[in-house]
C-alpha cells in the first residue's frame, strides 16, 4: 500500500515536473529577452505583400510582426522599440511601385523584412538597389534571387522545383515530367526550362504544358500532360491551382497512373485534409524549411512566439517560418550596432555582413554576402500527403540546380 | 493528339458557362438589369455551405444553408438598392451590381480570406459517364441539366404567368409599366429573388466545378456574358447553348499548344466576331 502511495507520489512529481519542462519549453524567445519593454525612439522596417488577390501571402509578414512585436516587449533593439510597417501591393504592379516609394520614401524604412509577393521584386528591385535598402523576403519571383539588395530566407521556386525533381528521379523512379505551369511572363521558361536543364543533366525529360491562369478548365491541362505519357505530372502553381489540377485529375482517376509533384507553395497545413484521402501518399511537395511541426529549439520557438504574439487566425505555414527568420536574422543585426547610430546605412551593412547564420528550421547556414545576387538557402527535404497531413520522407538534400553554379562557385563549393 | 477528349472534358466547362450564362440573362430579361454580383452571391453561399459542413451539419442541410444566403442577400439588393437606381438607364442599374459584386467580395475576404485551402465536393463527384475516353462526372452533368432546367422554368414563368407578363414589361419599359399599375418594386425583388436562388444554386455546383474562390467565382460572370451576348441577352436557350459550345471550343484548343495558353479568350473572340458579323443590328436589345 506504501509502495502503491509511493508510485503515485512519483508520478505526480514527474507529471508537475514535465508540465513545467513543457510550459518552460514553449516560452518565447527573441532580441534582449529581457521582459522590459522598448520605449526609445522606434526603427521603422517595411514589409510588403500581395494579400488581396489570386491568394494570400501575408503570413510572412504576419510571423514578422509578431516576432517584432515579441523584440519591443523584450527590450527591443537595445532600448528602440520596431516599428514594423506592412502593405498589401493587391498583386498590382503599379500598387506595389506606389507602396513601395513611400514605405522607402516617406516612411523612411531601414529595411524590408518578411515581404512575400509575386510581382514586388521585379517592381522594386531598382528602386531598392538605387536607395540602398536591403530586403530579406520569401523568394517566389526571379527578380528575388537575382537582385543585390534582396536575400530571401527560403529557396524560391526553381530550387524548389529541382529538389522536387531530383527526389523524384532517385527515390520514384521518374524518367519522364510534364511541367505544368501558369502563362505567367517569365514564369514557363525560367521554372519548366530550367527543371529541363537540370533534367538534361541527369536523365530525365521534362515537357512544358502551359496553363491560361484565367481558365477554370484544369481537366483539359490534364489531358495535355497526360498526352507527353509521363512519370510525373509537376505543378507549379499556388495552393488553389494545386487544388483545381489535382480535383481534375482525381475526376480522371489518374492518382494511380503518374507522381503529382509540386514546389514549396504545395507545403500548406491543411492541403492534406482538402484534397482527400484519395491523395494518400500520390502527392508530394518540398520543403525550402524543417517540417512545420519538427522539433527543433528555434522551430518551436516560432511556434510559441506565433501562439503568445501573433494572432489565432495567422497560419502556421512555410511562408510564416520564412517571416519568423528574416525577422530574427534582421533583430540579430541590429543589435550589433549602435543604437543611436542605426539608419539606413548602417543597417544594410550589417545585414549585408550576416554569415553563418544557424537555425534548425533550415538544412544549412545561412548568409547574405557583397554577392550581385543572394540565394543562400539551397538545401530541403520531401513530403507527401498522407492521413490528413505531411509525412516528411528523407533528410535534407542539396539542390544542384544549374543556375546555382555562380553560388556554388562563390561558396567555394564545386559546381555541380 | 486527338481531339474528342478534349470535346468531352468541354461539357464540364461548357456546363459551367451555360449556367452562369443563363443566371444573367434570367434577370436581365425579367428586370432588364444584367447582374455583375450572380457569381458573388453564389460565392458567398459557397463560402457559408462549406462553414456549415465543418460544424458535421448533414451536406443537404449545408446545402440549403448557402442557397439561404444568396437568395435573401439578392433579395434585399432588389428591394433596397435597385429601387434607388430604377430610373436610370440599363447601364447604370447594371453597373449598380458590379458595386455589390465587390462589396460581397470584400465580405467574403474579411470573413474567410484565402490563407486556408478550402475544397467543396458533392456525391455526384464519386460516379461518372465515359465519354470518348474521358470521365465526365454526374456533377457536371448535373450543373448542363439545372441550365436547362432553369432555361425550361423561367421560359414557362415568363410567357405562361401573370407574374412573368408583369416582369417582361418591365423588363420592356419601366415606366410605361408603372403607368399601368404594375407594382416595380414589388416585381423587381421578386427577380432578384429568382436570380438569388439560381445564383445560390449555380454557386454551390461551380464551386464544386472550378473552385471554392470568391475571385475566380465572381468573375466567371466575364465569360458568362459572352455566352449572354450570344443569346442577345434575350433567349435563354441560345445563351446556354452558345455557353456550351464555348466552353467546347476553349476545351479543344488546349489541344494546339500555340493557343493553349490564352485559351480563356475563346468566349470574348467568339462574341467578338458574333457582334462584328452577326449581330449588330441585335445590339439594338441592348439599348433603352
Amino acid at each position: 500500500m506504501v509502495g502503491l502511495r509511493y508510485v503515485s507520489f512519483l508520478a505526480a512529481i514527474t507529471l508537475v515536473l514535465l508540465g513545467w519542462v513543457a510550459t518552460a519549453s514553449a516560452k518565447p524567445s527573441c532580441g534582449l529577452n529581457n521582459g522590459k519593454p522598448a520605449t526609445g525612439e522606434p526603427i521603422p522596417i517595411g514589409s510588403i505583400n500581395g494579400v488581396t488577390g489570386p491568394d494570400d501571402f501575408s503570413s510572412s509578414a504576419k510571423a514578422a510582426d509578431a516576432y517584432f512585436k515579441c523584440v519591443n516587449a523584450n527590450g527591443g533593439i537595445n532600448g528602440r522599440p520596431v516599428k514594423y510597417i506592412t502593405a498589401d501591393d493587391q498583386w498590382r504592379p503599379d500598387v506595389a511601385s506606389q507602396v513601395a516609394t513611400k514605405l522607402v520614401k516617406d516612411d523612411k524604412v531601414v529595411a524590408m523584412i518578411g515581404s512575400n509577393s509575386i510581382i514586388e521584386c521585379s517592381v522594386n528591385a531598382p528602386l531598392y538597389e538605387r536607395e540602398n535598402v536591403m530586403v530579406i523576403d520569401i523568394a517566389v519571383a526571379h527578380e528575388c534571387i537575382t537582385s543585390k539588395n534582396i536575400a530571401p530566407v527560403n529557396q524560391g521556386p526553381r530550387l524548389s522545383g529541382v529538389g522536387m525533381l531530383r527526389y523524384a528521379a532517385e527515390h520514384l523512379g521518374v524518367k519522364k515530367v510534364a511541367c505544368l505551369i501558369w502563362n505567367i511572363p517569365g514564369a514557363p521558361e525560367w521554372l519548366c526550362g530550367g527543371f529541363s536543364e537540370w533534367g538534361k543533366r541527369h536523365g530525365v525529360t521534362v515537357q512544358k504544358v502551359i496553363v491560361d491562369p484565367g481558365s477554370s478548365d484544369y481537366t483539359s491541362a490534364m489531358l495535355q500532360a497526360a498526352a507527353f505519357n509521363p512519370d510525373a505530372i509537376l505543378l507549379n502553381f499556388t495552393k488553389g491551382g494545386i487544388i483545381q489540377s489535382l480535383a481534375a485529375a482525381q475526376e480522371q482517376d489518374l492518382g494511380g497512373k503518374y507522381k503529382f509533384l509540386s514546389l514549396a507553395s504545395g507545403y500548406v497545413v491543411g492541403l492534406p485534409e482538402t484534397i482527400g484521402t484519395y491523395w494518400k501518399d500520390r502527392f508530394w511537395t518540398e520543403l525550402e524549411f524543417k517540417p512545420l511541426d519538427s522539433a527543433g529549439p528555434d522551430n518551436q520557438n516560432w511556434i510559441a512566439i506565433m501562439d503568445a504574439y501573433g494572432s489565432k487566425s495567422d497560419p502556421r505555414d512555410t511562408f510564416s517560418q520564412g517571416g519568423y527568420l528574416a525577422a530574427k536574422i534582421a533583430t540579430e543585426a541590429m543589435l550589433k550596432l549602435d543604437p543611436a547610430k542605426i539608419d539606413r546605412a548602417s543597417d544594410s551593412e550589417a545585414l549585408r555582413a550576416v554569415k553563418g547564420f544557424k537555425t534548425d528550421i533550415m538544412c544549412s547556414p545561412w548568409y547574405v554576402g557583397d554577392g550581385k545576387r543572394h540565394n543562400a538557402n539551397h538545401a530541403g527535404m520531401i513530403a507527401v500527403a498522407h492521413d490528413g497531413g505531411w509525412k516528411p520522407e528523407g533528410a535534407c538534400v542539396e539542390i544542384d540546380d544549374p543556375e546555382l553554379d555562380d553560388v556554388f562557385a562563390a561558396e567555394g563549393v564545386k559546381a555541380k | 493528339m486527338t481531339l474528342l477528349p478534349f470535346v468531352a472534358a468541354g461539357i464540364g466547362t461548357g456546363s459551367v458557362y451555360a449556367l452562369s450564362g443563363v443566371g444573367l440573362v434570367v434577370l436581365y430579361r425579367s428586370s432588364g438589369t444584367l447582374n455583375f454580383a450572380f457569381g458573388a452571391l453564389g460565392a458567398i453561399g459557397a463560402y457559408c455551405t462549406w462553414s456549415v459542413l465543418r460544424l458535421g451539419v448533414p451536406p443537404a442541410l449545408a446545402w440549403v444553408a448557402g442557397i439561404a444566403v444568396s437568395t435573401p442577400g439578392s433579395f434585399l439588393y432588389g428591394l433596397l438598392i435597385a429601387p434607388l437606381l430604377r430610373h436610370r438607364d440599363r447601364a447604370v442599374r447594371s453597373v449598380g451590381t458590379l458595386g455589390f459584386a465587390l462589396f460581397i467580395l470584400g465580405c467574403t475576404g474579411l470573413i474567410w480570406g484565402e490563407a486556408v485551402p478550402r475544397r467543396l465536393t458533392f456525391p455526384t463527384d464519386q460516379y461518372f459517364a465515359l465519354i470518348f475516353g474521358v470521365r465526365v462526372t454526374y456533377t457536371r452533368l448535373l450543373a448542363l441539366c439545372i441550365a436547362i432546367s432553369m432555361v425550361g422554368a423561367i421560359t414557362l414563368l415568363l410567357g405562361r404567368t401573370r407574374l412573368g407578363l408583369s416582369m417582361r414589361s418591365l423588363a420592356a419599359d419601366r415606366h410605361l409599366s408603372s403607368l399601368l399599375g404594375i407594382p416595380v418594386v414589388r416585381i423587381d425583388a421578386v427577380a432578384w429573388l429568382i436570380s438569388g436562388l439560381f445564383a445560390g444554386v449555380a454557386g454551390l455546383l461551380l464551386a464544386d466545378l472550378v473552385a471554392l474562390n470568391a475571385v475566380f467565382l465572381t468573375f466567371l460572370v466575364i465569360p458568362a456574358i459572352a455566352a449572354a451576348i450570344f443569346g442577345r441577352l434575350q433567349s435563354l436557350a441560345g445563351t446556354a447553348l452558345s455557353g456550351f459550345i464555348a466552353g467546347i471550343a476553349e476545351a479543344v484548343l488546349s489541344a494546339e499548344p500555340a493557343v493553349s495558353s490564352y485559351r480563356s479568350a475563346v468566349p470574348f473572340v467568339l462574341a467578338l466576331l458574333f457582334i462584328t458579323f452577326v449581330g449588330g443590328r441585335h445590339l439594338a436589345a441592348m439599348h433603352e
